[in-house]
């Protein structure tokens, strides 16, 4: 049999960044439910927990998907890292299933040479989905811009997207 | 294990229309998008004018829109019709009783199909 049978029903990922985080909720093989920024201002910790746990509430997710920040070469800041420990806490008590990728198992993933930009892949995303995502596709950054509070939900789309194909993957295997 | 449906996707498809709050309430002919809000976090439940407007809306059928509380409802209704299917076995066979036994063994057995993804 080589039927590709997913396991995880619905995917929640979150990326951090310095203004909040982005988010995806992906359900079924690949339907994108939700999407989106959430900002925080103030305690940013503490506050982008907490809306990572109103979003669990909500969609009541089997995995939560984030980048792995101790990978080697992750230049994120102490306090994302803080953070996606924070959430990992988090997912942890409410018996959910945290998995981390790295950003090079993302590009990985996208790219056959594992080359590419953010852009590249949000240009891929947005082809993948348009309806969802062509509209939130931030213009190609220049050096002295900033990047775009919109690149979150990409890079929470791509988690997502890469846990869903490692988790097929694995799935047709078993089934074989 | 496959976790159950969400009562409704309308904040997705709205979304996908590129539509705010307040503009599908203007359009559902309600005051405020916080109406809105009530309904894509599940906390009021629309009555039929509202989901034929969303039918309308997002080009979709209620059904689909609402997939988790039609689910709901299907498998409620499967129930009855099993209930109602045994109550007509008591009863003396004729062509128009195995006609409706037939009609209530396939209400009850679509409650009891998988999900839709």
């Amino acid at each position: 049999m080589n039927h590709t049978r997913s396991k995880h029903h619905r995917i929640l990922a979150i990326a951090p960044s310095t203004r909040g985080l982005g988010f995806a909720v992906l359900e079924g093989k690949a339907n994108l439910i939700d999407w989106g920024v959430k900002s925080a201002d103030g305690d940013k910790n503490a506050r982008s927990v907490k809306s990572v746990e109103g979003m669990i509430a909500f969609y009541q997710p089997e995995v939560l998907v984030m980048e792995d920040h101790s990978a080697k070469g992750s230049r994120r800041s102490p306090r994302i890292r803080e953070l996606g420990q924070q959430i990992i806490i988090a997912t942890s008590s409410r018996n959910i299933r945290a998995k981390l990728f790295s950003r090079e198992q993302v590009r990985k993933a996208f790219f056959a040479d594992g080359q590419g930009t953010k852009h590249s892949l949000a240009k891929l995303l947005a082809e993948r989905f348009p309806k969802e995502l062509a509209s939130r596709l931030p213009r190609k950054r220049r050096p002295w811009d900033s990047e775009a509070h919109s690149m979150d939900i990409f890079e929470a789309v791509a988690l997502a997207l890469v846990f869903r194909r490692k988790n097929e993957k694995r799935a047709t295997f078993v089934s074989d | 294990m496959t976790l159950p449906h969400l009562p409704n996707y309308l904040r997705t498809h709205r979304k996908q229309l590129g539509l705010s709050q307040d503009e599908v309430a203007y359009l559902l002919g309600a005051v405020s998008g916080a109406k809105v809000s009530r309904y894509e976090r599940f906390a009021r439940g629309a009555s039929l004018e509202t989901a034929l407007a969303c039918e309308a809306i997002f080009k979709r059928q209620a059904s689909e829109l609402f997939v988790g509380l039609y689910q709901k409802i299907e498998k409620e209704v499967a129930a009855r019709a099993k209930t109602l299917a045994l109550r007509m076995d008591q009863q003396k066979p004729n062509p128009q009783t195995s006609r409706k036994r037939q009609t209530l063994i396939e209400i009850a057995s679509a409650g009891s199909k998988q999900p839709r993804s």
